[in-house]
């Protein structure tokens, strides 16, 4: 099949998958959890078959399908090499956590709920990766906030979830609200949401890239990819399931944002490209300050996964977009492998999260340690796993580019280090310390097979010589483009050793600070304090509870009042009492007196008259 | 005659009058009518006067018409006043009044 | 034909008939009694048969003996016995208002058509044109005769059509009478 079908059959197989389940099959837990398995390997081997076909050139399909008279919205594809190396990534990692939600939902009685869920996402997902123009990327980044509102929010008694998934959804809204302006403007400036033909424009004569059209496609990714300052709602996100957690919040949906940014990555002037890098940076060092006031392992990797994004959009913002998209790729595997580690230890430990009531797990569920270590080590930036080439590309190229932004990454790399040593000995050496975790058993196999192969791949996958040739051009360009920049062989000797350092460091003051396998947490209790203050997240939570309550509600309270009474009171009820107040008038004529009737018919007749006449 | 059109004119046009406050004014279904019948006569008297005054027929054979016509109406409408007052028992308008509440 | 007397005769005439029609008018239209309301319209039909005669339209005067008089009123007192009203008694004297209201009401009507008929700034006066022999005419307007034959020709040529239309219309008033006093023998309706 060509290209264009195998693109077509991957965007409409999770579509189909989710119709069946949302039409059939929603109380056949198995069968659904069976459909979705199937779609998702079906994506798989048909994007394969996509770029096989597409023989390392660009494919472009477009089809109208609306007009509104001299505007039309078109459904189509844009399959170039960034999108191929997308694809394959969402495609292998959405699979393999399918086959691990096989295993974790197997006891959950809204499984099928859970999968039809999962096939909405991929679908909506895709169709992002794929999109050629604006407005279907902005169509299926709604529907990829709706398919992460219906998952975080599955488990459906638990008031936390409720709360998470509207926040979710309430915070991505305000970042679309300026992405739908700047897709407007855009098309106001442009003529096109087309990408190749905006490209095309502004390749021509660069006159044309605009400031406040960037900043606004800006906001759109600000809320999907958790920003600075709409990051709230991820942390709160991990109500979810853990293959939620793995696959929406940290490989594909958060990455959604930085992926689109690289799309759009000839609209940026280099102001807006300075402000996204520090914005990057900040939200890097902040989570990695925050990962230390938590305790829930989840958490723990949520504000790692927040610290990793500000890596990739400093990274774009230093002007590489593809090692962001390195980067992009080797988190999706590492991260994915530490939340479902995560969720194999929560599964394992009967749905107990806290570190500080886990240990000893290196004994009881040695792969799943051992995996987890493999995560870990990947994400620190160890030399040799996947983690550190896309680590290391960033450094060198905040190091010749901007100093500061380099420092500040340098330190988040430190903390990174840190509460992740500070997870792995707590939660995994020295000796149970609750009951759950002392009757923890090593996890079945659907389980445990995705882990192994996402501990493959972090190893593996940033060897990029081995990656197949029609993958990762972009990124090898780039990183061409920084071997070949002056300086760069001084500031890569310096980036590794402080590279290391920092791992180094961060990994052994961890494990002396904290303790292996401590019954609590040590910061806690020598500086009070400094906790409650990491733990406090600098706020944000609180600011916003406050500015919604007593400031927008109240405006939505003065507005509504204007609604009710003004609207509805004044000019409909009242247009329609004004037509009532006339029906009572001219019913009052008829009272059945016949010599009213005459008196009537006299009157108009005297109307007419003067009428006739001309005196009227 | 030295009689002149406008007093015949004035002559309709009192009977008019005449008429159309007896419409007015009796609650009497019949003698309302007969009110009616009046004002009706009082036309003919002026359409008369007017063809005669002109020299032609044409006013005549109006009246001519209308005399028919009227005869007509009053066998349809009678018969309806006879067909009401089955119904109500009485022609009195101020207790014909059923359309109002 | 003699000239001042028959001329004042035919005035006299007018004024006698005139105001024996008026006054049975008025006498109709304020009797509280039915009948005599009916005897009343009787007359005054009868003296504007009698100004129609002053008029020169013989056929109309006796048209109008026949058909209003004769048999449009005796209908309607049949009607009126036939119903057996009681007296009118709460007509005009009871309620002040619409007293007042009519007296207001009527005297500016005769104010009005006084001003406009006689006076100074009357309406002028048409001279009386001669009565024509030949009721044959020309041109638009059939001449004035008084006999009937002029009637004849004018309805069986100008005005065909209404005559036609009109004994339809007697037809279906007939038709109209039989159905609408119709008794009903069905219990509902």
């Amino acid at each position: 099949m060509t290209a264009t079908q195998s693109l077509l059959a991957v965007l409409l197989t999770p579509l189909l998958s989710a119709a069946l389940i949302a039409f059939f099959f929603r109380r056949m837990g198995k069968v659904a959890s069976a459909i979705s398995v199937l779609a998702a390997a079906c994506i798989f081997v048909f994007s394969l078959f996509a770029i096989r076909e597409a023989r390392n050139e660009t494919v472009a399909f477009s089809w109208n399908w609306l007009h509104f008279g001299d505007y039309s919205v078109s459904i189509g594809f844009l399959f170039d090499g960034v999108a191929a190396t997308m694809l394959t990534m969402v495609g292998l990692v959405g699979f393999l956590i399918h086959v691990f939600s096989l295993g974790y939902m197997a006891n959950d009685q809204g499984r099928a709920r859970f999968f039809g869920g999962l096939s909405i996402f991929m679908f909506s997902m895709l169709g992002i990766v794929l999109a050629d123009n604006l407005i279907m990327i902005f169509i299926f980044w709604e529907l990829v906030g709706f398919s992460s509102y219906m998952l975080i929010g599955h488990y459906l008694d638990t008031d936390e979830a409720a709360a998470a998934s509207k926040k979710a959804f309430i915070v991505n809204r305000v970042g679309d609200l300026g992405f739908l302006i700047g897709i407007v403007y855009a098309y106001w400036h442009f003529g096109t949401t087309n990408l190749s033909e905006m490209h095309g424009i502004v390749a021509a004569n660069s006159q044309w890239v605009s400031g406040s059209i960037a900043a606004l496609l800006m906001c759109g990714f600000i809320g999907k990819s958790a920003q600075f300052p709409l990051h709230v709602w991820l942390p709160d996100a991990m109500a979810g399931p853990t293959p939620v957690s793995a696959l929406i919040h940290a490989a594909t949906m958060v990455a959604a944002g930085v992926y689109f940014l690289i799309r759009i990555d000839f609209l940026f002037p280099v102001e807006v490209l300075q402000l996204i890098a520090w914005l990057g940076t900040s939200v890097a060092v902040y989570a990695g300050f925050c990962a230390y006031g938590q305790n829930d392992i989840k958490k723990i990797l949520a504000y790692s996964t927040l610290s990793q994004l500000g890596y990739m959009s400093a990274a774009f913002g230093l002007g590489y977009p593809g090692i962001a998209l390195f980067h992009l790729i080797t988190h999706a595997f590492f991260k994915a492998l530490l939340f479902l580690a995560a969720g194999s230890v929560i599964h394992g430990c009967h749905h107990e999260q806290d570190i500080f009531k886990m240990g000893g797990l290196l004994k009881k569920m040695p792969i799943t340690a051992i995996t987890f270590l493999i995560g870990t080590l990947a994400l620190c930036g160890v030399y040799g796993f996947a983690g550190f080439y896309s680590k290391d590309a960033i450094l060198i190229a905040a190091g010749l580019g901007n100093t500061p932004v380099f420092v500040l990454l340098t330190l988040g790399a430190f903390l990174t280090a840190g509460y992740m040593g500070r997870l792995f000995w707590v939660a995994f050496l020295g000796q149970p310390k609750s009951d759950s975790a002392s009757h923890a058993h090593e996890s079945p196999l659907n389980i445990l097979v995705p882990l192994i192969v996402l501990a493959v791949l972090s190893l593996g996958g940033g060897w990029i010589g081995f990656w197949p040739e029609q993958l990762g051009a972009i990124i090898k360009d780039n990183l061409d483009h920084l071997h070949h920049m002056e300086g760069y062989a001084g500031m890569h000797k310096t980036v590794l050793v402080a590279g290391s350092t920092a791992w180094i460091v961060g990994l052994v003051l961890s494990l002396l600070f904290y303790g292996a396998g401590a019954k609590e947490d040590r910061l806690e209790q020598k500086a009070a304090p400094i906790y409650g203050f990491l733990k406090a997240r600098l706020w944000f939570d609180e600011i916003y509870g406050y500015y919604v309550a007593k400031i927008q509600q109240r405006l939505a309270i003065f507005l509504s009042f204007i609604d009710i009474f003004v609207i509805k009171g004044i000019f409909v009820r009242g247009s329609a009492g004004l037509v009532g107040l006339v029906g009572i008038c001219s019913r009052s004529l008829h009272d059945g007196n016949i010599h009213s009737y005459v008196y009537w018919f006299l009157a108009g007749l005297l109307a007419l008259w003067a009428a006739a006449s001309g005196i009227l | 005659m030295t009689v002149g059109l406008n007093a015949f004119i004035l002559v309709a046009a009192l009977l008019f009058a005449i008429g159309l406050f007896g419409v007015i004014l009796r609650k009497n279904t019949l003698v309302i009518y007969m009110s009616l019948e009046l004002m009706l006569n009082a036309v003919n008297l002026a359409l008369v006067a007017f063809s005669r005054y002109n020299g032609t027929m044409d006013g005549n054979l109006f009246v001519f018409f209308i005399i028919t016509v009227a005869a007509a109406e009053v066998a349809l409408g009678l018969a309806i006043i006879v067909a009401l007052f089955r119904l109500r028992q009485t022609v009195m308008v101020d207790q014909l009044t059923s359309l109002s509440r | 034909m003699r000239t001042t007397n028959s001329r004042t005769m035919i005035d006299l005439l007018f004024y006698i008939f005139a105001a024996i029609t008026l006054i049975s008018a008025l006498l109709m239209v304020v009797s509280p009694n039915a009948v005599n309301a009916a005897m009343c319209m009787i007359v005054a039909f009868v003296s504007t048969a009698a100004l129609f005669v002053l008029l020169e339209a013989y056929f109309l005067a006796i048209l109008q003996v026949l058909v209003y008089a004769g048999a449009v009123m005796v209908l309607f007192l049949f009607i009126i016995m036939l119903l057996d009203v009681d007296k009118d008694t709460s007509h005009i004297l009871k309620d002040k208002l619409t007293l007042g209201a009519s007296i207001m009401g009527f005297a500016l009507l005769i104010i009005l058509i006084c001003a406009a008929f006689a006076g100074d700034s009357s309406l002028p006066e048409p001279t009386l044109l001669p009565v024509s022999e030949n009721p044959v005419g020309d041109g638009i307007g059939i001449p004035f005769t008084s006999s009937a034959k002029s009637f004849g020709y004018s309805l069986f040529t100008k005005y065909m059509l209404p005559f036609q239309v009109t004994g339809f219309l007697l037809l279906a008033a007939m038709i109209g009478v039989i159905v609408v006093s119709k008794k009903h023998e069905e219990s509902s309706n």
